[in-house]
């Protein structure tokens, strides 16, 4: 039978365990992974298949259709081939989440898609300026991933996780703030969306619009904090569009190679804006990369929060245990265009039809009142909380006032504003007493 | 005080920073136990451990990513590009993650991106570049081109102990050429200072880096002939020291602009402006750039001394302003 530790037992991390020992560059990781992290419950789950290159496939279902582009007399468009009418996987029990930990996991979820809600009828009365963003049907991968860290970690959220930002520490009405370009929101009217962060209290490093840049720097928080003794998993999420650009390699190869503690959500949400997965990448599936950095991989079906949880949760142990960085597929659609004004008509109505089915909130909420972990009563009641937070967040958020023209000026540089220090400690000085030799050693260029 | 190079000044400031703070640490590409293309940390890794002195993958965007990141836990890292003419790989790092970060989510950035810049090595289109306007573009990016040995030494301490994104560029043509007495320990150069090279009444030059050597020979040659030249080494190119240039305009009012990078969207054209706004009533004569050629850096030796400005170029336009 599969365990947690599965991902962690493939291939890749025997090769990355032998290259760090021969070149003894891999710091604090010296550490085994003799840890066995034993599950909290007993509850039985289907094993773990592995895949063709012997990445662990957690999914009790494997969907079998592709995307392709038709062309029809003089009309192009996407059709999807394949079976459409399976069966509904169930959830896979969580090893780790307690009953009370699911019933918390699944507000957060609730929270997120509510306050979408919310940012879509705020843009129809024309209080926000520019676009929304939404992560429909993709709230489980936001939210039980972002669940799974430890209070000192790390996480830089991509324009879809806006529950990983609610689970982390902020508020609806930050988000809210930030898409009608308040004054009082995180960025005080400088930038918009989910463009923010917080490396004081929450550390959440602000994503940039240009699509895998966060990678190599969620990498280089791990190596700072190593620095100063302390090891941290640095939580990231891609898209299956995202993961195409050069720096998403440089990211996640340096990650591979220094055993950095990144915990990399590859979302393979099958559309990249208009793009279908098919037409993005040449593998099936993206957790096959995994093998060609020298890490594991591990395939999830991003629609059950509970597969979200475990695995992320393993990928954050094995971050704190100094082994180096995980690369997490989660399989999922994403539920809406890309953003507001797009209606996506280039889905096909079958392919949204199927993952409509597999909605991951619906799914949850079944399973957890099926389980008696919440009651009708419970659920209404907590539904109605949620709701009654995201008025009094609305009402806050309409009545803030817009920044002062002037501030547009200011801030561009820090002027003694921040008393930068490390964070965790100073890193170890130097080791002898030696002084600098002038150097009389061949240079490149005369 | 002892004689050091350009190169060695660098070394030492850098080697005290991280003595002195243990939150500096390198990380680029072949800087540990090769000490680096142009072993500028040479020997560093034995002193200051591995973990401190960092080799990367051949990956410029993970380099100033990493940099960037290590930077958000308040350590103060400093990125080694092999030659600066990569810096273009790392584009959108620098631009787009670094250099707004504290301007739109209020998180600073104290990192130095360092490495030599410029040409007259005969290294080709690819090894010879002066990048230095990509960023000087770029707000939130201070750029440093120091053209002494005294002046590299304190002003990459400056960059390291400096809250911003700090491009610090260095001259690899004066790396062993040019040495002088460099003060010890404690020696800082303040960024965003110009630095009076030469006092000069008759005209002046405003330059940088290599070419302020340039510019120094050419005033040598025009003193004989009774012209005197002055010459202010502008040693930050952003932000840009605006009351130097206007005092020295005001005093000589007339004025050579003379840089190594190419001419149009040069800093030249900037200063241009700024003597525009602040000294336009003591001009008494029209600015004048000397530039290289609006090419890319040719390679072979003929083609590149054609391609860079010349002690002669500036000996030729000075005694024309001179004369107008």
């Amino acid at each position: 039978m599969a365990t947690k530790s599965k991902p962690a037992k493939s291939s890749g991390k025997k090769t990355q365990q032998a290259a760090a020992t021969a070149n003894g560059r891999n710091g604090a990781a010296a550490k085994k992974s003799a840890s066995s992290p034993q599950s909290a419950s007993a509850t039985k789950a289907p094993a773990i298949q592995l895949n063709q290159y012997g990445i662990p496939d957690w999914r009790l279902e494997q969907p079998e259709f592709e995307v392709i582009e038709v062309t029809a007399g003089r009309e192009v468009h996407y059709e999807i081939r394949g079976k459409l009418d399976t069966a509904v996987p169930p959830i896979r029990p969580s090893k780790y989440l307690s009953p009370d930990q699911h019933v918390e996991l699944y507000r957060w979820m609730v929270m997120n898609r509510r306050m979408e809600v919310a940012l879509e009828n705020l843009y129809k009365q024309s209080k926000v300026v520019g676009g929304v963003y939404f992560g429909l049907g993709q709230e489980a991968c936001s939210c039980a991933s972002a669940y799974a860290l430890g209070p000192d970690d790390w996480f830089a959220p991509m324009i879809r996780n806006q529950g990983a930002q609610l689970v982390r520490g902020f508020h609806a009405r930050d988000i809210m703030m930030q898409y009608m370009a308040k004054s009082g929101s995180p960025t005080h009217g400088k930038d918009g969306t989910s463009h923010y962060g917080d490396i004081e209290k929450r550390h959440m490093v602000s994503p940039i619009s240009m699509l895998g840049d966060l990678l190599p720097v969620m990498a280089g928080v791990s190596l700072g904090a190593r620095l100063q003794g302390k090891e941290l998993a640095c939580l990231t999420w891609i898209g299956d569009g995202g993961q195409s650009t050069g720096v998403s390699y440089e990211g996640i190869n340096f990650a591979a190679v220094r055993k950095l503690g990144l915990v990399l959500i590859v979302e393979s949400n099958l559309w990249a804006y208009s793009t279908p997965t098919e037409y993005q990448v040449g593998v099936k599936d993206l957790a096959n990369r995994a093998v060609g950095y020298g890490m594991p991989g591990v395939i999830i079906d991003g629609t059950d929060a509970c597969q979200v949880y475990d695995a992320t949760y393993e990928a954050v142990q094995r971050a704190h245990r100094g082994e180096g960085p995980t690369l997490i597929e989660a399989k999922l659609m994403r539920m809406k265009g890309h953003a507001i004004h797009d209606a996506a008509a280039y889905v096909p109505k079958e392919m949204h039809e199927f993952w409509r089915k597999r909605d991951c909130i619906d799914r949850f909420e079944k399973y957890l009142l099926e389980k008696k972990w919440l009651t009708p009563e419970q659920n209404q009641k907590l539904i109605d909380e949620v709701e009654k937070e995201l008025d009094a967040d609305r009402e806050f958020a309409v009545n803030s006032p817009m920044p002062e023209p002037h501030t547009a000026a200011e801030g561009v540089f820090c002027d003694g504003c921040h008393n930068i220090k490390p964070k965790y400690g100073m890193p170890k000085k130097a080791r002898g007493e030696g002084k600098l030799k002038a150097s009389e050693a061949a240079i490149h260029f005369k | 005080m002892a004689e050091a190079t350009y190169l060695e000044a660098i070394r030492q400031g850098l080697w005290e920073e991280m003595e002195s703070d243990p939150s500096v640490f390198c990380i680029g590409e072949d800087i540990g136990i090769y000490g680096g293309a142009f072993k500028v940390t040479d020997g560093f890794v034995h002193h200051f451990g591995p973990q401190r002195v960092i080799d990367t993958p051949i990956a410029e965007s993970a380099i100033v990513g990493a940099a960037f990141g290590a930077a958000l836990t308040g350590l103060r890292p400093v990125a080694e590009f092999q030659f600066m003419d990569f810096i273009g790989c790392a584009f959108n790092q620098i631009v787009n993650m670094v250099a707004k970060s504290h301007y739109r989510w209020g998180a600073p950035a104290p990192l130095v991106l360092r490495g030599p810049a410029g040409g007259g090595v005969h290294g080709g289109p690819f090894h010879s570049q002066n990048p230095e306007m990509y960023f000087v573009h770029t707000p939130g990016m201070k750029v440093v081109a120091p053209a002494t040995p005294s002046d590299a030494k304190g002003l990459i301490k400056s960059a390291i102990r400096d809250n911003n994104p700090v491009l610090f560029l260095e001259h690899k043509f004066l790396y062993r050429r040019i040495k002088e007495d460099v003060p010890e320990n404690g020696h800082v150069v303040p960024i965003g200072k110009a630095r009076m090279h030469r006092e000069g009444r008759d005209l002046s030059i405003i330059t940088y880096a290599a070419m302020v050597h340039t510019a120094q020979e050419a005033a040598d040659i025009l003193a004989k002939e009774g012209i005197e030249v002055e010459i202010l080494d502008l040693r930050t190119l952003s932000p840009l020291d605006r009351e130097a240039i206007a005092q020295t305009v005001k005093k000589t009012n007339k004025v050579i602009l003379l840089h190594e990078d190419t001419r149009t969207g040069g800093l030249a054209g900037e200063i241009a402006a700024i003597i525009n706004e602040e000294a336009f009533d003591d001009l008494d004569g029209p600015i004048v750039r000397i530039t290289s050629l609006d090419t890319p850096v040719p390679f072979s030796p003929p083609l590149e001394h054609y391609f860079l400005p010349k002690v002669e170029d500036v000996v030729r336009e000075a005694r024309k302003l001179h004369s107008y």
